[in-house]
Parts: structure tokens; C-alpha cells; sequence
């Protein structure tokens, strides 16, 4: 909940409930616009060019490093370098790697699970206080989490937990965003079917994840890929409750790397494929999905 | 026991159970709002009051000298100037670029789904790595900088001088949002009736009249949202600065999130540093109310309510 995730839940909100669009039918306004390429895609290579440049110069030897827009000579040294430590026991970056992949992971999960349980019970659920909850987190989101910041932080450090992974962990484990977005898809999905599962015995927790995910699977791709890369990519909240360096994420370690190790670009832009990496396998192994489901989040 | 009590009673039992699944279910929501909302929430009020530099063992109450200091520091006043200076310079920048993905996305021919998630991409990006391949591309022996060199004989200090400075973290943040910010334009050019067009079209508008006059009026829903968007990022900025420059050259690129970070979390000053994010969120809640009225009352004018 710090200052970030605020502007991304209060970006997503808006787009979900501001959008004032006219119904209508598309048009066949379209005519031949082949001179739009001439734009288009020299605009769009710009927009990927920094992807580019990342993963060329994490190839490139190092006597090209900063040097070469194109590098033309290749190795794999500044990968060896971060699989070994580069000298430095023990290895800093896969360890960071590893904390990256372990916190993203167990909160983004959490976050996909408490957001279809949460959601479900004030889309589904009929009991009283249900309105109030849900006007509650639309408060929630639009509260400025940066009050929160200074005194979630000292509740951590009150808890005992401060500089452990649970510093990390807990903070981030539910996404009033991704609550918002279940409750409102689930609010979408016929009554019937859920009956139905009920007649034949079925628990509540048994319709969420037997019936009301699989249903949603475009939904939740979306939902996952953008509470992933916002923890994926989370700073500040990272580096101000870990301090121990075999704790820290690859993302604070990256960005504290800036400084001591700045005579050794190769291994720096190794270390920012690798944290890229995972988002972009993600958003291709969501992409059919991400077109239905993006939809949703824009409307 | 008549058969009709029973039934009610067994309603009952079905409701009250379903209530009790309903609170259950709703128990994670509930427990972390008490504990990383609510409670925090309280605590901030007092520690605003309080002097706590997390040593000693108690907060000392000190009034309202933590928002004498903050309003007279110099350091918070820049971090308000330079955000308005940021907003000044983000939000046209955006707009034109988001509005442009978006008619490219609209208009091309083919492909429309390659580009419009190649224009999504950057907004995937970790600031952290988007400032690495920025500080190397801007860099004194970057390409960029060589490429200029042999060019015009010299190179800027892209990183240096505070209005570049300025205009790279505007630059990079442009790129990451434009793509995002598109969508939501590209969903308010499909909401546009042909109808409309076509009546322009009778009424003798050429292409550039109908832009100006039909396209943009009716993106005003679209343009409305990003707009607030736009602003609310102007006040949040952290990671870019952070990783580049440090606030400096002289203070140009202090930002809001800078100066609460280094006053709470590196020099230890808790009481201080919630009051200047108290400040920050007073201050962005102003700006975004303000810049409301003001978008809502132009696009009242245009016949949107």
C-alpha cells in the first residue's frame, strides 16, 4: 500500500469506473491509411528500443559495453559474471533473483486468491455490511497511501518483522484492486450457474475456485500480470523494510548497484534482462488472454 | 410444529449462514484493513505531533514544529515546485503522445495488435532498468553523446544540468505511460459514431477539420481520465530520480517521494517525514480537485455532463 500501487490502484479505478463512453457501433470509418507505416513503425521501434538496447548490450563483450548503439561482437561474460558473484561470495544477483521471484510470486498469488475470495463474497454473498465494505475500499483507493507509508513502516518494525522477508511479504499480499475488479466481474456472472453448484453440494470455496476462476481465466490473466509487475517492479516499499543484502530483491539491488559496481555496466545490464525477462514471458503467455480481459479493466 | 415456521427456520439458518460466509470470506480484507489501513491511519495523525528518530524509545511531542520546519524548508518547496514543473511538462507530452499511439493503432491497416502491445511494452518496465539504459545511452561515451561529438564537435551533460535532467525523467516517463494511456484513448476513438462523421463530412469537413472539431470533443472522456491519471503521477515520482539523479543537479528533479524518503528513512526522522507526506497528499488532493473543475467546466462547455 505505499505510494505507488496507490497511483496504479487510483490509474485502474479510473479507467474501470470514469470512462464515459457513447454506445454505439464501430464504424467503417477505416479507409486506406498504408502511409501510417511510414509513422508506425519508426514509432514503435522507439517504444521498443530500450528492450533492445537491454538485452544487446547484456550480450555484448565488454570493450562494447556503453560504447556501441549495435554492438557487433558477442559473450556471454556478464552473464558468467552474475552466476558467479563476479569474484564477490556469495552470489549477490541469483540470490537477489531468487528473492524476487519468491516475494513476487507468493504475494501476487495471494493477491489473485484474496482477490477472488474478497470479491466473491461482496459480489455473491448477500449479507449485511456488504455495501459498506465495498464503499469502504473504494475509499481505500482513493485514500493517498503516501500518508501510510512512515507508519505502516514503524507498524512493521513494531511486529518484529522488520528487515525480514515477512517485511515484504505481508504488506503486499492483498490488492484492494484486484477485490475490486473480481467484484465486479463476478457482479456479471449469471446467478444460475452458482445456484446450480450449490443444489449439487458445493462448498463456497469450491464454487470460487472449481467455477467462478475458470470462468474468469481472461480476467485473472490481466489481474495476475499487472499485480505481478507491480510487485515485480515495487521500490521503495523494498528498500526501506529490508536492509540485509542477501534479502533484498533484484530490483533494490539493481538500483543501489548503481554506484560501487558502475565499472561494471555489462553485469548491471545482465541483471536488467533478467528482471525483465520474466514480465515479458509472462505478458506473452497472457497476451491472447490480455486482449479480452484488458477490455474489462478499461470499461 | 407446522410445516411453514420450519421452512422460515431453515430460511433463517440459510441467511444466517450465508452471513457468516460472507464475513469469513471477507476476514483477509478485514484483517488487513485493520492492520495496514485503520491503524496506520490513526498513527499518522499522532505522529505528526511527535519527534521520533526510531532511537530513542518514545516519540517526544513537539506541537507544530514539524510543520513550522516543513513549510519554511527549502527542500519541500522545491519538491513542490518541481512537481508542478513535472505536470507542466508531463501531461501535454503525454496526451500528444497517447492520443498519437492511439490513432495509430486506430488507423493502421493491418497489424493493429502488434502495435498496440509493442506500444503497451514500456509500461511493463521496472524504472530501475529503464534508468540503467538511460544513464548508458546518455552517458559521456553513450552513443548518443559519440554520435553528437562527431556531429557537432560537443555533448551535453544530459544528466548535469538540471532542465535536461528534467526533460530525460519527463522523457522517460512519458514513454512508459504513453502506450497505457492509449488503450484508453484507442477505447474512446471505437466510441465515436460513424454517424457523426458522416455529417461532417456532409456538412464539407475535410480530415483535419474533422479531428480537430469531432475526433478530439469526443475523446473527452478519454482525455479526462488520463488527465487525472497524469496528475496523480506528477506528485508520486520516485523511482527515475532516484536512481539518476538523486534530486539534483541543485534540487532540479527533487521530488515529493525523494524528500519523504530521504527525511523518514535515511536520516531516521519519522515525525517529519509523515508530515511532509501529509503535506504531499493535502497538496495533491488540492491539485487534483482543482484540475477536476477546471477539465469538467471545459468539457460542460462541450456539451458533456
Amino acid at each position: 500500500m505505499t505510494q505507488t500501487s496507490h497511483t496504479h490502484n487510483e490509474s485502474r479505478l479510473l479507467t474501470a469506473s470514469s470512462q464515459k463512453t457513447m454506445k454505439t457501433r464501430r464504424g467503417k470509418h477505416e479507409r486506406s491509411h498504408n502511409w501510417l507505416y511510414i509513422l508506425a513503425i519508426p514509432v514503435l521501434l522507439i517504444m521498443v528500443l530500450p528492450y533492445i538496447y537491454l538485452i544487446l548490450q547484456s550480450f555484448a563483450t565488454w570493450d562494447q559495453v556503453n560504447n556501441t548503439l549495435i554492438p557487433t561482437s558477442f559473450s556471454l561474460r556478464s552473464y558468467e559474471w552474475i552466476w558467479t558473484g563476479g569474484g564477490f561470495t556469495p552470489q549477490p544477483w541469483l540470490n537477489a533473483l531468487f528473492n524476487s521471484l519468491l516475494v513476487t510470486g507468493v504475494d501476487s498469488v495471494c493477491m489473485v486468491a484474496f482477490g477472488a475470495l474478497v470479491g466473491y463474497a461482496l459480489s455473491v454473498l448477500q449479507f449485511k455490511g456488504r455495501k459498506f465494505v465495498n464503499n469502504f475500499i473504494l475509499f481505500q483507493m482513493f485514500y493517498p497511501a503516501i500518508i501510510l507509508l512512515v507508519p505502516t513502516f514503524l507498524v512493521i518494525r513494531f511486529a518484529g518483522i522488520y528487515d525480514t522477508y515477512w517485511a515484504m511479504l505481508i504488506p503486499k499480499m492483498l490488492s484492494l484492486w484486484a477485490i475490486f475488479m473480481y467484484t465486479n466481474f463476478f457482479r456479471s456472472i449469471d446467478n444460475e450457474v452458482i445456484e446450480a453448484a450449490r443444489m449439487d453440494g458445493a462448498s463456497e470455496i469450491g464454487i470460487i475456485f472449481r467455477i467462478m476462476l475458470p470462468i474468469s481465466r481472461s480476467i485473472t490473466s490481466v489481474i495476475f500480470l499487472f499485480v505481478f509487475m507491480e510487485r515485480w517492479t515495487e521500490l521503495m516499499w523494498d528498500l526501506i523494510v529490508v536492509k540485509d543484502s542477501t534479502k533484498q530483491t533484484l530490483n533494490v539491488l539493481l538500483s543501489t548497484m548503481f554506484g560501487p559496481y558502475g565499472a561494471y555496466p555489462g553485469p548491471l545490464y545482465a541483471a536488467g534482462t533478467l528482471l525483465t525477462v520474466p514480465i515479458l514471458v509472462l505478458f506473452i503467455l497472457f497476451s491472447r488472454n490480455f486482449v479480452n480481459g484488458i477490455q474489462f479493466v478499461l470499461r | 410444529m407446522s410445516a411453514i415456521p420450519m421452512k422460515r427456520r431453515k430460511a433463517n439458518r440459510a441467511s444466517a449462514s450465508r452471513e457468516f460466509q460472507g464475513w469469513l470470506l471477507s476476514s483477509p480484507y478485514l484483517i488487513f484493513t485493520l492492520i495496514f489501513f485503520l491503524i496506520p491511519l490513526v498513527y499518522s495523525i499522532y505522529l505528526v505531533f511527535q519527534s521520533w528518530d526510531l532511537i530513542s524509545p518514545t516519540p517526544v511531542f513537539i506541537g507544530l514544529d514539524n510543520f513550522k520546519e516543513a513549510l519554511s524548508s527549502i527542500r519541500v518547496r522545491q519538491a513542490f515546485l518541481v512537481s508542478y514543473e513535472f505536470m507542466v511538462l508531463f501531461i501535454p507530452s503525454v496526451m500528444i503522445g497517447s492520443i498519437g499511439l492511439a490513432l495509430i493503432v486506430q488507423h493502421v491497416p493491418r497489424f493493429k495488435s502488434l502495435f498496440s502491445v509493442g506500444f503497451f511494452l514500456p509500461y511493463l518496465a521496472s524504472g530501475v532498468v529503464s534508468s540503467l539504459v538511460v544513464r548508458g545511452l546518455l552517458a559521456y561515451n553513450g552513443p548518443l553523446n559519440t554520435f553528437l561529438r562527431s556531429v557537432f564537435g560537443t555533448s551535453p551533460d544530459w544528466l548535469g544540468n538540471g532542465t535536461s535532467a528534467m526533460a530525460v525523467i519527463v522523457g522517460m516517463l512519458v514513454w512508459k505511460f504513453a502506450g497505457y494511456y492509449s488503450l484508453i484513448f484507442v477505447s474512446g476513438l471505437q466510441g465515436i459514431p460513424n454517424e457523426v462523421y458522416e455529417a461532417a463530412s456532409i456538412d464539407g469537413a475535410n480530415a483535419w477539420t474533422k479531428f480537430w472539431r469531432v475526433t478530439l470533443p469526443m475523446l473527452y472522456p478519454a482525455f479526462y481520465t488520463v488527465l487525472i491519471l497524469a496528475v496523480g503521477i506528477s506528485f508520486s515520482i520516485f523511482t527515475e530520480p532516484f536512481t539518476l539523479t538523486h534530486g539534483g543537479p541543485q534540487m532540479a528533479t527533487q521530488t515529493w517521494q525523494l524528500e519523504i524518503y530521504a527525511q523518514a528513512f535515511d536520516q531516521f526522522r519519522s515525525g517529519y517525514g509523515a508530515t511532509v507526506a501529509l503535506l504531499n497528499a493535502i497538496v495533491t488532493l488540492i491539485s487534483i480537485i482543482v484540475i477536476r473543475r477546471l477539465a469538467e467546466y471545459w468539457g460542460h462547455r462541450n456539451g458533456w455532463n
